[in-house]
Order: structure tokens, then sequence, then C-alpha cells
């Protein structure tokens, strides 16, 4: 299954290439052609050709643009190239009517034709002036008029033979370029890919050995923390002294502050380097899920209200994990920096769920934050006043869920009278 | 504080843990709220094991309960309960096992309720609490 992935990146890059060669080639041979276009205007003066030079010149040009615009995704307008240019040649020789000279227009657009990387252009060219060459040279050795072929009076089939030969030598040499010219460039582009495919297993690798270290590290940091809150629990139901309990009360609090502190850690590891994982979203057990878990948290132990408002137009689909890290972090903010001086804590939780994006907005009646700190509670390990609770990582923690799933933020707040989080989260529906 | 002296709500349990602090918060906990008459605690998997295997002909000696730590070096929880697998079906059907943790790694959640040998995942540390929870579900599934 990797392989297939594998090949279908490398397709794509190579794709991706020969797009890049066809607008280059493309833009010289507009340059070419109105070059051509206009040699024949100028060699009309010689014969008074005009009507050949408009007209067939033209008709080249009409032709070589309208398959270019009819048909935008096929390279059949390269092949009509190819044998516009051959045209263009029998074209000058005509003009100069017979002059040999012009016969170097041939190998001039063999030579064009090399930028395509497309060795099968050749072919046309060569087909045209096969036919041109033996139809007009038979015709006028015949002894039409106004064929205009030759201005030698005759040649031997021996001195047209070896004209065809060379001829042929040169479309083949041309043609063996550009089949080189492709074949560099892909191994090259290999090489390139290859080098990229090692540097991002590399990076893998890296990368989950890193996640190992973190889980383990904060593994091996929680459970003596863990041990010691149990044994405060055991401890607190073997006494009834009041300074014992008041001792084991704080004994917990700080014991509690550095596993939460601890846990941020790890949820900020996990979320900066986990792949966004897009999937339906229920925020209705979500939510419950996440309050469940945060009922409790608050020293005051007051129960905070949580006041919850969910609509949904459409299905919407997000990272699920980052969600409930937003969620969390924000509603256990709300919780935690309550106004203890008012009687009816709360929590709004307003979530709306369009086609294009999901608006959650999370209200609360706590302290508030001033107008300084607001631009900077987003920073890593910001905090407000050293009687803050947190580790200063939440929030920082909530901005980089909100980057990763391309979404946008805003806080609006006023001390005393409470903070609101308003955050927009584009739904992924439409993209899977 | 004490509870009031209950009559314990099963005859035996069996904690694995291989840190000394986790298994006396365990024992004095389970003492405290009754859980158990008899709870025998082991250090290591593997000892746990043969503790088992012993008992093997006298299944009413049989833990009810073994309350099974994931993290211990040596032999981890995940690889006891791999060997716990190939164990009898007497035994298997009398043991009821839980997985204790102090990891909030959803993957080791997600592994240990997968597995057909394990009843419940629990986090450290045990308090009233859960023993209640595990009190209730085993009553309700019976």
């Amino acid at each position: 299954m990797k392989q297939e992935i594998d090949a279908l990146e490398q397709s794509m890059h190579i794709k991706d290439f020969l797009l890049v060669i066809k607008k280059k080639s493309d833009h010289l041979t507009n340059y070419f052609l109105i070059s051509f276009f206009v040699i024949g205007l100028l060699l009309s003066f010689f014969y008074d050709t005009w009507q050949i030079g408009i007209g067939v010149g033209g008709l080249l040009l009409i032709a070589y643009y309208s398959t270019k615009i009819a048909l935008p995704e096929s390279n059949l307008y390269q092949y009509v190239l190819s044998v516009v240019l051959g045209i263009f040649m029998a074209q000058f020789i005509y003009q100069m009517h017979g002059m040999f000279e012009m016969h170097f227009m041939a190998f001039i657009a063999s030579a064009i034709l090399i930028t395509y990387q497309n060795w099968k252009l050749q072919i046309p060219l060569m087909l045209v002036v096969g036919i041109h060459h033996g139809l007009f040279g038979y015709f006028q050795y015949l002894g039409f008029d106004k064929i205009y072929f030759s201005q030698l009076d005759y040649m031997s089939l021996q001195s047209f033979i070896i004209h065809m030969i060379l001829a042929g030598a040169i479309f083949s040499i041309c043609g063996l370029w550009a089949y080189q010219f492709k074949k560099y460039s892909e191994a090259h582009m290999q090489l390139i890919f290859n080098k990229r495919e090692i540097e991002n297993q590399e990076l893998k690798t890296a990368n989950y050995e890193l996640d190992r270290f973190v889980y383990s590290t904060s593994h091996d940091l929680r459970a003596p923390l863990n041990s010691m809150l149990g044994l405060i629990e055991i401890a607190k139901e073997d006494t009834t002294e009041e300074l014992m309990l008041e001792y084991f009360r704080m004994l917990k609090g700080s014991a509690k502050k550095l596993d939460g502190f601890i846990c941020d850690i790890l949820d900020y590891s996990r979320n900066s380097r986990m792949e966004v994982n897009n999937e339906l979203i229920d925020f209705k057990t979500l939510l419950e899920g996440v309050t469940e878990n945060l009922k409790f948290i608050g020293d005051n132990n007051r129960v905070v209200e949580f006041k919850i408002d969910l609509s949904a137009e459409t299905p919407f689909y997000s990272d699920k994990n980052r969600l409930i890290t937003i969620l969390s972090n924000l509603i256990s903010n709300a919780i935690r920096y309550q106004n203890s001086q008012i009687p009816n804590p709360f929590v709004s939780i307003k979530i709306e769920t369009s086609k294009m994006e999901t608006n959650i907005v999370i209200e609360d009646n706590g302290i508030g934050i001033d107008k300084e700190s607001q631009s900077r509670i987003f920073d890593m390990f910001y905090r407000v006043s050293h009687e803050s609770v947190g580790s200063g990582l939440g929030l920082y923690i909530v901005k980089e869920a909100v980057n990763k799933l391309n979404g946008d933020m805003k806080v609006e707040s006023e001390i005393g009278a409470g903070t609101t989080f308003l955050i927009k989260i584009p739904n992924q529906q439409t993209k899977s | 504080m004490d509870e009031e002296i209950a009559k314990p709500t099963f005859k035996k349990i069996l904690v694995i843990d291989d840190n000394p602090t986790d298994r006396y918060i365990a024992k004095r906990m389970a003492e405290k709220y009754h859980f158990a008459e008899e709870i025998i605690l082991q250090e290591s998997a593997l000892e746990a094991l043969n503790y088992i295997k012993s008992l093997e002909t006298t299944p009413e000696l049989l833990p009810q309960f073994i309350f099974l730590d994931i993290n211990m070096p040596g032999m981890n929880g995940y690889e006891f309960l791999e060997e716990y697998a190939k164990l009898s079906e007497t035994i298997r059907t009398n043991c009821i096992i839980l997985m204790i943790t102090t990891s909030i790694h959803p993957d080791d959640f997600k592994r240990a309720e997968n597995n057909p040998s394990v009843f419940r995942f629990l986090n450290k540390p045990l308090d009233r609490e859960k023993f209640r929870i595990i009190e209730d579900e085993f009553l309700s599934k019976k």
C-alpha cells in the first residue's frame, strides 16, 4: 500500500515536471511562430508572394493555436506544431523560388522540437519534408510550371537520396537528443525523490523516538507523584486532626499541580507532532466527556453551571483529539478562574456548525483578563499573575491546536466581568 | 473516618505491582473499604503467574480479582496477559483482571479494553469511588 502511495506521489512529481517543460517550450514556440510568420511576410517582397506569405502563414498559425485552445490537455498541438514547421519550410522554399538555403528551415524546425523532450515529434516533420520533397520535386522535374521547388534544372536520384539520408540523420539525432534529455531529467528527478524519501523516513523515525522518549519520561515522572497522591489519600483518612488535614490538603495541591504540568507538557508534545486526523465529530458526546472530567477541578469546590447550546446544519469533520484539547483547556480555564465574589458562576458553550465551518463560543462570568495581558496569554508559559494556578501552557496548546486545524481564535474580556473565547474551525467535510 | 465494620465484599484479591508504595496503597485501600478479606501482593508478573498456577487444583482459593499494573520491569502487564491466556479454563473463569496504570495515553486504554482477558481499565490511584465502580459493574454483569 505504501508503495502505491509512493508511486502515485512520484508520478505526480513527473507530471508537474512535464508541465513545466510544456509551459516553457510553448512560450518559446510562440516567439518562433510569430518570427516565422514575419519572415514569411519579409520574403514576400522578393517575388511578390504575398498571397502565399499571408495565406499559408496565417493558416498555419490558426491550425496551431486552434488545436492548442481546443484541446489544452492533450499533446496533439505539439504534433500539429511539427507539421506546421514543416509546411513553413515548404512555404519559404516556394517564396524564394527554390532557393536551396531555405531547406535549412527543416533543420531549424527539428532543433526547435527538441525542447519538448519528445522524440516522436520528429516524425510528422519528417513525413512533411519527405512528402513535400518527393511530390514537388517529382512534379517540377516532370515539367510542371510554377512549382518553384528547386533552382537546379536537374537533380539526380542519387543526389536526392543522399539529401534524404542526411536529412534523416539530422531528424534522428534531434530525436535522440530529445529522448536523452527526457531520460536524464527523469533520472535526476528520481534521485531527488529518493533523497527526499530517505529524509522523510529519518524524520519519521526521529519523531517516533522523541514521542516514545517524552511518553516514557512523563510516565516515570507521574508514577511516583501518583504514589504520593495515593498515600496522601490514605493518610487523610487515618487522622481527624485539623492541622494534619491542612498539611495533607496543601501536599495534595502541590502534587496535583506538578502532575498537571507534566500532563500539559505531554499534551503539547503530542499535539505539535501528531498528524491531523479528520473524522465525523459528535459535539454532544465530546462535550459530555470533557465536562465530566472537569466537574471537580478548582479549589473552591463550587459547582460551575454549564450552559450548552449546540446547533448543526451539516455534519462536521475535523481532528477529534485536538478539538478535545481545545475545549478541555478553555473550559477548565473558565472554571479555574471563576469569580468567587458572585453567587452563580457559569460557563456557556455555544457550538454552531455550518457547511464551511464551526463557530465555538466559550463565555464565562469569571475574573476576566486585563487588556495588556490579552495579547500575551497565548505565549508559552505566560501566566497573568502569581496567583494563576495553571502551567502557562494551556492557551499556548490551544492556539497551536487551532492553527493546526487552520482555524481562527479571538478573545474578548473585561476585568471583573468575564471572558469570551471565539473560535472558528473549518469543516473538513468538503475536503474528505 | 473509618467505615463501619462491614462484611468484606470479596474473598481474595491479587495485586501485581513492582512499586512497593503502590502495593502498600492498594492493600490499605482495599482494607479500608472492606473490598476483600484477603489481599495477596506480588511484586513481579512472573511470580504472580506461578502463584496462580499453584492454585489450579484448588480453584476456590483463586483470587476473584487481579489488579494488574501495566508498566513493570521484566514481564510487563501485557506480557502477563499473553501468558495468562494460555492458562486453564478454570483459572480464567475464576479470576477477573483489572488493568491499572498511571498512564493517560489513549493507546494504553484502547489496548487494555481490547484484550479479551481484561475486565476493565483503571487509573491509579485506587480509591473508594473506583472500588465502588468495580463492585457495581461486577454485580451488574452477573
